[in-house]
């Protein structure tokens, strides 16, 4: 399908769907932030788009199979060390459930927690 | 379109979350179960004709068993592309690669479409459909 065939909006809501699914179970929820949940959504309803695979908005493609693949989303099960130590994803779509303010999250670079 | 239903299939013949194929004056249809709420579509894919009750169906949307193209249920919406093979890192004999490559550059202009769907309803403890 031609990347412009897709209503972004529609998608957006599919993936939502299948997203909340599978993070669910692993502790972590969707950003409060609804104004970056849809603008996250939507960069990834373009990737799709344009690769056939919606990949984390905010991570490098590689041309590395094995490695891009740990970069789709929700790529949290790959990352899951890092993830925990700052109660979010690389790109905040998910957040732990447990948290209220995204903002006041601290940061913490990634060779700090191990060396995924 | 008809105004006329006719009947399909029993209601319970359906589990909620699954699907059956039916046959209707030559209208290969697949009858989705979501809770409930039965929902009628064409039984071929928008991308390449695949079986769409063999797919998965998972709340309102079903996806394709052959390249994982989705749709909504409830309006026949395309609501995403098939999903990029993955053929390894093995090297092909360069006639099977060549052939796959040749695939490869024809299945980019194949283009999924929004699919087909008909009007349902419950009665008698019939799922009918207009066709």
């Amino acid at each position: 399908m031609s990347e412009s065939k897709i209503n972004i909006e529609s998608r957006k809501k599919s993936l939502h769907y299948f997203f909340g699914k599978v993070v669910e179970p692993l502790g972590f929820k969707f950003t409060p932030d609804e104004e970056m949940m849809n603008f996250l959504l939507e960069q990834e309803v373009i990737l799709e788009g344009k690769h056939g695979i919606p990949f984390c908005p905010c991570q490098p493609l590689r041309n590395d199979r094995i490695r891009d693949m740990k970069i789709v989303c929700p790529c949290i099960p790959f990352h899951r060390k890092h993830f925990d130590e700052i109660k979010r994803c690389w790109c905040g779509l998910f957040v732990h459930k447990d948290v209220l303010d995204p903002d006041k999250l601290p940061q913490l670079p990634q060779k700090e927690v191990n060396n995924e | 379109m008809s105004e006329k239903f006719s009947k399909a299939i029993l209601a319970n013949e359906i589990a909620p979350g699954g699907m059956k194929s039916v046959e209707l004056d030559g209208n290969e249809i697949v009858i989705c179960n979501n809770g409930g709420k039965y929902y009628a579509i064409q039984r071929r894919c928008g991308h390449m004709n695949a079986p769409l009750d063999m797919g998965t169906l998972d709340g309102i949307y079903l996806t394709c068993p052959m390249h994982c193209a989705q749709f909504d249920i409830t309006n026949g919406e395309a609501l995403s592309c098939p999903v990029p093979a993955d053929l390894g890192p093995e090297v092909l004999p360069p006639i099977i690669g060549g052939y796959m490559q040749n695939i490869g550059m024809l299945m980019k202009h194949v283009h999924t479409e929004s699919i087909r769907t008909y009007a349902t309803k419950l009665e008698a403890g019939w799922v009918q459909i207009r066709l």
